[in-house]
């Protein structure tokens, strides 16, 4: 089976060869199949963002290789990236990042107007997600007028409306009602399972990183361990999560 | 220790400083630009022959004044906006909040009085350069006028320290009264947006009748002169209400409903982009109805100064029918007629007895002798010819200029050819000439004037000839066409920077969104057309309400001046490429404060 996510020793160093310079990742290898739900987790400096941003093709790695649905993207010049965001990748930001003069509706329609897709197909496409995520209310609300629940399923529906290949979260849960943040991460595994979606999440929140099944420890830009979740209960992979970050950080 | 981070947080931040400071020395510079006119009494009445000037220049003190304090306002939100976040940190540490409103002030009056400084030695130079460019593009005489004016200089000195010591204050009282974390987090303040679909209509409708009312009074005071001092102030006041309105919405209608097309908005960018305007006009109602005043106020002078241009052509035609004459033409003045581009060539003979002047009467049958009119109710000057000019007296008076000075008041005879033969007396012959152009020919023209007074000494004084009608018109109007050139080029160069700020200052605010445009897949190229369109409506959306406003507004000059629609590209094309010159920078700064 092909692979959605394939990492091989990639290693990032910041500052030129003559400055001080720092290496935020060292020899990564990882990958990701069809339909996984992934959680990276580590402390902050760890270099979780830096690996994020090398995934999503905001960052380029000084070297190794990064394949996404079979496409090497270290090799694609910067209109080939922006073409590759747009299709392959769904975000889902911390701060939701909607834009707030545009209602919820036309904040999901974005991706598909961006790809120039038939105006046709966008509402079908627009009122499917929405109705899966139960966003249907709200669709001609603007973001001030709704709360922070509902802003992150609107981000959401706008990460997963165009079928990418993957869908990144940056800390999704970081600025979300400990509901708020429960309802997301079930949304989250629904859409895994039901769709068979691929998911990414990086978070040093263990309950967010419970409803992933298998999670990958970073740390000083090493994967360092990984744990999968097999047959156990949420509550217990919660609790190995606890003892792994007690004993990974030693 | 304070001090020292603040100086840094400046060096971190030079490009958005250059901006800041280049913004406040071009309002300066133009300031001082304006008050090298305005304050310079001498020059004011020597170039204009209506009292009325010294009014209108006060009058648009009291505007550039207006718009200089809109203008450093703008600029001030520009620079709290890049500061509070740094200020608000300080705090944060620690600082207690008289020290940083202390600072602040000090900050916003030092880049004031620097700016104000540079600009001025920059408005000196500026003056000089625009001036002389003026006079020469436009052949004009302008007497008393210096680039360098010390009462000029004074005042922008005065007027500027006392708006940044005001704009000072403000900020130290706005840093002092807001809370730490407002200030952190200023940035990520929600928006409100506000829904009214029926306030909007009827505004719209509004503002559109406003406008007409506003139009139809310009034009009825054009026609009824008697009017004019009731048209005026109505026309001002319905049309600046009616600009308001209309920006705000029926502009906003206009997005509604792109909006709502979705063939169009549902392709790329395009809704963010018309969802992006629909939030800044709201935001930008009152800058863009002021921009669309000024804008009309600063065309409208540079073309009413055009106009005065034209006038002179009309009212010189009006004086003379011949473009030259020729007493006795000597080798040399007939080798410069040859250069000429000739329509008709007249030449007379007159003999006088000391007391009359006596033609030969064919002479007029062979070749019909020109003259020109003014119809005193239109004031539009025409020409005819006569073969009888004894029984016209504007042909009589045509003549009587051809003849050197002290034979112009003699009583004047036609006579046959046989008793013109009998009559002893000096002969002198006149070469009267029409060329194609008045214009065209003038340099030649002008040469063969200045030839004649050198030959007989007493035309200097007398003049007579076209080309002294001329220079004498010419210099009455230049200065008036002088006054609407620059006022209207401050003005301009004004409210085009205004308008830039405005949007510049509100760039901080964008960075965030079209960095999460560009992350979730859109190219550069795209985000770069989008600013470009976004941009490209703000400043046309004034543009073209502003012509309209003079297209409608030069119907009041309809009786003072001579076909006032005449040569009308030539001023207009002159303000649109100086306007889209400010286009083309803004969107670069834009560019450059929210891409990467």
């Amino acid at each position: 089976m092909q692979k959605i996510v394939e990492v091989q020793n990639v290693e990032k160093i910041y500052g030129k060869a003559s400055e001080k310079q720092f290496k935020a990742l060292s020899d990564v290898n990882f990958e990701v199949k069809p339909g996984e739900f992934v959680g990276i987790m580590g402390a902050s400096g760890s270099g979780k963002t830096t690996l994020l941003n090398i995934l999503s093709t905001l960052d380029t790695p000084t070297s190794g290789q990064v394949k996404i649905a079979g496409e090497d993207i270290t090799k694609l010049n910067n209109n080939q990236m922006a073409d590759f965001r747009a299709n392959k990748i769904g975000f889902i930001f911390q701060d939701f990042n909607l834009l707030e003069n545009l209602t919820a509706y036309e904040n999901i329609a974005l991706p598909l107007a961006l790809q120039n897709r038939p105006v046709k197909t966008i509402k079908p496409a627009v009122m499917s997600i929405a109705e899966k995520l139960g966003l249907e209310e709200i669709l001609n609300h603007y973001p001030t007028e709704l709360s922070g629940g509902q802003k992150q399923r609107v981000a959401a529906a706008r990460a997963l409306v165009h079928e990418p290949s993957i869908v990144f979260g940056d800390e999704p849960t970081g600025a979300l009602d400990s509901k708020s943040a429960r309802a997301l991460m079930d949304t989250l595994t629904k859409i895994n399972r039901e769709d068979n979606v691929s998911i990414l999440l990086v978070t040093h929140d263990p309950f967010s990183a419970s409803f992933c099944d298998r999670i990958l420890f970073i740390k000083d830009g090493e994967i360092g361990q990984e744990l999968k979740k097999e047959d156990v209960s949420r509550a217990e992979y919660y609790q190995e999560i606890l003892d792994s970050l007690g004993t990974f950080a030693e | 220790m304070l001090n020292k981070l603040a100086l840094s947080g400046i060096r971190h931040r030079i490009r958005d400083y250059s901006v800041l400071f280049s913004g406040l020395m071009i309002a300066s510079a133009i300031f001082y630009m304006f008050m090298s006119l305005a304050t310079n009494q001498t020059f004011l009445s020597s170039n204009s022959p209506a009292a009325a000037t010294s009014f209108i220049f006060g009058f648009g003190i009291v505007l550039l004044a207006i718009i200089t304090i809109v203008y450093v306002n703008y600029a001030n939100t520009f620079l709290l906006s890049m500061r509070q976040k740094e200020y608000g940190m300080f705090m944060m540490l620690g600082a207690k909040s008289s020290k940083i409103s202390r600072m602040i002030f000090v900050e916003t009056f030092t880049i004031g009085a620097i700016s104000t400084v540079i600009g001025s030695i920059i408005g000196i130079f500026a003056t000089g350069l625009v001036s002389r460019w003026i006079i020469s593009a436009m052949d004009m005489q302008v007497k008393h006028f210096n680039s360098f004016y010390l009462p000029a200089l004074l005042w922008t000195f005065v007027f500027f320290i006392v708006i940044f010591m005001f704009s000072a204050i403000r900020n130290s009282i706005s840093l002092r009264r807001s809370k730490v974390l407002t200030l952190l987090k200023r940035d990520s303040q929600p928006v409100k947006i506000k829904r009214n679909g029926v306030l909007k209509s009827i505004q719209a409708v509004l503002g559109l009748i406003l406008l007409a009312i506003g139009y139809f009074a310009l034009w009825y005071a054009g026609t009824n002169p008697g009017f004019i001092y009731l048209g005026i102030p109505v026309a001002l006041v319905t049309i600046v209400l009616g600009t308001y309105l209309t920006i705000n919405s029926f502009v906003t209608a206009v997005i509604v409903m792109l909006k709502r097309n979705t063939n169009y908005s549902q392709k790329g960018l395009n809704n963010f982009t018309l969802s992006q305007l629909s939030f800044r006009i709201n935001d930008y109602t009152k800058i863009l109805s002021m921009v669309s005043m000024m804008f009309a106020l600063a065309l409208g002078a540079i073309t009413v100064g055009l106009g005065f241009n034209n006038q002179i052509d009309n009212v010189v035609n009006g004086q003379n029918y011949y473009d030259v004459q020729v007493i006795n033409p000597d080798a040399a003045q007939q080798k410069r007629m040859k250069s000429l581009s000739i329509k008709t060539k007249d030449v007379y003979n007159y003999k006088t007895d000391g007391k009359k002047v006596y033609y030969r009467a064919s002479e007029f049958k062979k070749q019909p002798v020109g003259y020109s009119q003014i119809d005193t109710k239109t004031m539009i000057s025409s020409t005819k010819t006569t073969n009888n000019p004894s029984k016209n007296t504007n042909a009589g008076y045509e003549l009587m200029n051809t003849r050197l000075p002290d034979q112009r008041t003699m009583e004047v005879g036609f006579v046959s050819d046989s008793a013109y033969a009998a009559m002893n007396g000096k002969e002198t012959t006149t070469v009267l000439v029409k060329t194609n152009s008045f214009k065209n020919n003038l340099a030649t023209i002008k040469s063969i004037s200045k030839a004649e007074i050198k030959r007989y000494p007493a035309l200097k004084n007398a003049g007579g000839d076209k080309y002294s009608a001329y220079t004498l018109i010419n210099g009455f109007f230049s200065g008036l066409e002088f006054m609407g050139f620059f006022l209207g080029i401050a003005f301009l160069a004004m409210l085009a920077s205004c308008l830039m700020f405005k949007i510049l200052s509100g760039a901080n605010g964008d960075v965030k969104r079209y960095n999460m445009l560009y992350k979730i897949g859109t190219k550069q190229k795209v985000l770069r057309t989008t600013i470009n369109k976004e941009i490209a409506v703000l400043f046309s959306v004034p543009a073209i309400l502003g012509i309209i406003h003079v297209l409608m507004g030069l119907q009041l000059f309809t009786k003072i001046l001579y076909k006032p629609y005449a040569n009308i590209e030539i001023p207009f094309a002159i303000f649109i490429v100086l306007y889209l010159g400010y286009y083309f920078l803004t969107r670069y700064l834009y560019k450059k404060i929210v891409l990467k």
